[in-house]
């Protein structure tokens, strides 16, 4: 009896070891991969909100980039600033549109403010930390692009994302997909173009260039025109910074234009690492742990087991 | 997306063959046609006589300090309290039609101490300026105020003769 | 099954035919030594049967149809809550609440407390049926269920905690079957398989601690990427894990005593005298596990209050939910089993244990579903969701109660050399 527990023993530990190191390979990977801070020379674009007139050129000009289906009203209506969805709320990215504008009337102000809403394209993107078959790429060039090929549908990344940005085409029951804003890679950004939202804006709301390069930019604008803008720009440095980053007025803080002021500077990865640490101590140190709890606890019956053989 | 105001009248372009050194002071009675970035939309026919008028011959209203009248914004003051009228004070003489071409953005991004790093494009010039104004003065802000929706423009916005079905209006897919 | 009995039937117990030497076929053991006519008359005088007669003439047309249109059929396509019941219901509450496996393994095998050997398979087949139909539920939320081996040998994304996830409910689901050899073992007549899982048993155990540990607390993790998203009293960036973990450990004792005590009411036939037997005193020693899993989560709960300095959160209308999710879902039981264990009442047992499930549903509910998006809106699950998360519920009751059946898991395989 105590032979066999013996030899259990070994082959326990051997088939946990086995298991550890597959797994402990890809947590390490884990550990490497939250410490990046995004590429040096990606791009960005800066978006001045005091300058939006809320025309949705861009979101015709992005439904045409993308070739996304018909809208349900024509880009001219503005009548879409009104609409109210669940909650309340203006209008989200969808499967059809992956930027909108939505107005905010402010207290206070005597114009209303516009907010376009497409994905950040964040330094550590949230989707693709989440993302178990890596479907999700952040390309050199600061675009944070989506494999449909690979995606299972499991949506963690809706989930992890903390701007409320992709959404999936569940109306679709052989291919659904996720659909994001892939700031017009393969068809401009990859050529150093600008979206195609970027270059059909009438008023030049958005600027295109280096990230760093915009950061400068954003501080110089604000410092220009201190009674104007408020001295904040969004996505330096929310959840670790994004590509796309925001101006507002002083008198519609972000807080009041639908913007997200509770997020922190943390990307998201990094509320999940504490979890991730402990995976490798679990995987090292409970085998030896556990089968020093199974010898202690039969220690008596190994015991009598070993008087009996001899 | 350059600034190319042709103008329409064969005396204005003479005039404009002469004029490097000439015309100090507002320009001629002339109609433009701003249509150098018409494409969703067609020119704009700019009545330079009228807004001349409107602004009480303030040519710094829209020229900044390009047509010998003094800034009055504290920002532009610092640097162009004195500077002399441009030889071109046309939009497009300094505000690039195509301002994200290569070259443009590799002008605007790696000339070392550019103040002027984000100077609007053409279209955005035209667009700031004019709307701007217009919505003070409570002039027409509606796109087709001022230019006409051209066909390209109809199927971009998907509307006019592109418009969706009315029925299919107000289903999001089911989605909140 | 019950009438037959009283008349004196006697289910298959043995491999071979009383009194003779010729083994029972395959059918008789499936149809437990009744003719297909007897068999079928029995299903047909179970009450029980009726109802999910009913269930499945609803849910497999609505079944059908997810997989025909789309999951924008039967759910609301929400971009804001992309998971909904079956990720809500099938994963988040199914997957504690099947924790009994490693920790009856754990306790029998590794502790060497053979006194829990009776409910020990018991354990194990819920651990075992929990984690398999919790896939079950995933393939029917996942948008491409055909690609569910993707993460594994596709496209790997190794970082993510859903990768651990999917890879340690895989393994740990090999683990349970493996655990469970010996019982399909001895009903199939089989020496071989049976031996060579008794000679890895304690590996397949510490493994089955490792994976658990891992995959429940990962469970958990899964809500660290959401951390604006989930109200901040149910989310704990340091404690989340911990908290998923150590509340498997009570809900899957608890639902033990909770499948055990459904055993002993409606499939006493089954159960043999050995089990019947030892319930109680067996019940009485989970009891004593879960409350001290019950009063260390109820700590850990409070310091995760604490250390995020949450008091006042506490005094908001979801302050107020979550103290009652704590009183009525941890502190209740926690009582109730004290005094069922100072009483050496096994009656009380029983009742705190459904009292420790439904608490645990609500917790993994709230986290998911409830106070998930508190600050947008609350969504209500579309009808055929819920119909589907009923169907699939009910074909896991189907096929665990078809197991308890046959299986030797409540009964003592006769006749077996050793």
């Amino acid at each position: 009896m105590k032979r066999l527990n013996r030899r259990s023993f070994l082959k326990g530990g051997l088939a946990s070891g086995v298991t550890a190191a597959a797994v402990t390979g890809s947590v390490g990977k884990a550990d490497a991969a939250g410490d990046f801070g995004g590429y040096p020379d990606s791009m960005g674009v800066l978006v001045d909100l005091t300058k939006c007139i809320g025309c949705r050129t861009c979101e015709a000009a992005c439904n045409k980039e993308q070739n996304l289906p018909a809208p349900d009203k024509p880009f001219t209506d503005m009548s879409v600033h009104d609409e109210v969805r669940h909650g309340g709320l203006p209008r989200r990215t969808s499967e059809k549109a992956y930027t909108v504008v939505n107005k905010y009337e402010v207290e206070g102000r005597e114009h209303p403010l516009f907010r376009k809403v497409q994905c950040n394209h964040c330094q550590e993107p949230g989707c693709l930390t989440s993302c178990f078959v890596n479907a999700y790429t952040k390309t050199p060039e600061g675009a944070v692009i989506y494999d449909p090929k690979v995606c299972v549908g499991c949506r963690t990344c809706m989930i992890a994302c903390p701007f409320y940005i992709p959404a999936y085409s569940y109306s679709s029951p052989i291919n659904p997909v996720v659909k994001k804003c892939i700031m017009c890679y393969d068809t401009r950004l990859k050529f150093g173009r600008p979206p195609a939202c970027v270059e059909a804006c009438p008023q030049q709301v958005m600027t295109f260039g280096k990230r760093k390069d915009l950061i400068d930019l954003a501080h110089k604008t604000i410092k220009s025109r201190p009674s104007l803008y408020l001295d904040h720009v969004y996505g330096e440095k929310e959840v670790g910074g994004t590509s796309w980053m925001y101006l507002t007025s002083q008198d519609a803080p972000f807080g009041e234009i639908g913007f997200d002021t509770h997020l922190g500077k943390q990307p998201i990865i990094n509320y999940v690492k504490e979890f991730l640490a402990i995976v490798p101590m679990v995987l090292t140190i409970w085998p030896a742990l556990f089968t020093g709890f199974h010898l202690l606890a039969t220690r008596k019956e190994a015991k009598k087991n070993d008087e009996s053989v001899s | 997306m350059g600034i190319k105001k042709r103008k329409l009248l064969g005396l204005a372009l003479m005039a404009a063959m002469v004029s490097p050194w000439s015309l100090p002071g507002p320009a001629t009675a002339e109609v433009f046609e701003l249509d150098s970035v018409k494409n969703l939309y067609e020119g704009v026919s700019f009545d330079h006589d009228m807004h001349i008028e409107i602004t009480g011959e303030d040519c710094t209203a829209c020229h900044h300090h390009t047509a010998g009248t003094a800034p009055v914004d504290p920002l532009c003051v610092t640097c162009h309290a004195n500077s002399p009228e441009a030889d071109d004070p046309s939009c497009k003489s300094c505000h690039a039609k195509d301002v994200f071409d290569a070259d443009n953005m590799k002008k605007n991004w790696d000339t070392p101490l550019l103040h002027h790093r984000n100077k609007p494009g053409l279209k955005a010039a035209y667009h700031r300026n004019c709307l701007g104004c217009h919505e003070e003065i409570g002039a027409p802000t509606g796109c087709t105020d001022c230019h006409a929706m051209t066909e390209v423009g109809e199927k971009f916005y998907n509307t006019g003769k592109y418009a969706p079905e009315p029925t299919a209006a107000g289903q999001g897919g089911g989605h909140h | 099954m019950k009438t037959y009995v009283t008349q004196g039937f006697e289910p298959i117990d043995t491999l071979k035919k009383p009194g003779s030497d010729t083994p029972w076929t395959l059918k008789e053991k499936l149809l437990l030594g009744l003719s297909s006519g007897e068999y079928v008359k029995q299903l047909v005088r179970n009450p029980f049967n009726w109802i999910l007669a009913i269930i499945y003439a609803v849910g497999i047309p609505i079944i059908l149809g997810r997989f025909y249109y789309g999951l924008g059929w039967v759910t609301h396509s929400s971009y804001d809550y992309p998971w909904g019941l079956f990720l809500g219901w099938g994963l988040f509450c199914m997957v504690p609440l099947s924790a009994s496996g490693f920790m009856l393994g754990t306790t029998v095998e590794l502790f060497g407390r053979k006194d829990f050997k009776p409910i020990e398979r018991l354990g194990l087949l819920n651990g075992l049926l929990g984690y398999f139909f919790a896939v079950m539920f995933l393939q029917a939320d996942l948008g491409q269920p055909w690609r569910l081996i993707y993460p594994m040998f596709v496209s790997l994304g190794p970082a993510a905690v859903l990768f651990l996830v999917a890879w340690h409910v895989a393994t740990y689901l090999t683990v349970q079957v493996a655990e469970l050899v010996p019982a399909a073992s001895e009903m199939m007549g089989w020496k071989a398989p049976k031996k060579f899982v008794k000679s890895i048993v304690l590996g397949l155990t510490v493994a089955g601690i490792i994976l658990s540990t891992l995959h429940q607390g990962a469970l958990g993790a899964l809500f660290t990427y959401a951390p604006g998203k989930v109200h901040p009293l149910w989310y704990s960036y340091s404690f989340q894990w911990f908290h998923f973990f150590c509340s498997s450990i009570f809900a899957g004792l608890s639902m033990l005593i909770v499948v055990s005590t459904l055993s002993k009411w409606f499939l006493k036939w089954r159960c043999d005298a050995d089990f019947l037997g030892s319930l109680d005193r067996i019940t009485l020693g989970l009891s004593k596990g879960a409350s001290l899993a019950l009063i260390t989560y109820l700590i850990i709960k409070l310091t995760a209050v604490a250390h995020d300095n949450e008091w006042g959160l506490l005094f908001t209308g979801w302050g107020q939910w979550y103290i009652f999710e704590l009183s009525f879902g941890v502190i209740l039981p926690l009582i109730l089993y004290t005094v069922a264990i100072r009483n050496q009442s096994v009656a009380v047992a029983r009742f705190a244990a459904l009292i420790a499930v439904l608490g645990i549903l609500l917790n993994r509910l709230n986290t998911a579903l409830i106070t998930f998006n508190w600050n947008l809106y609350q969504e209500i699950p579309h009808w055929r969701e819920i119909v589907i998360t009923v169907t699939i519920y009910a074909t896991y009751i189907l096929v665990y109660r078809a197991v308890l059946y046959r299986l030797p898991i409540l009964y003592t395989w006769k006749g077996e050399s050793k």
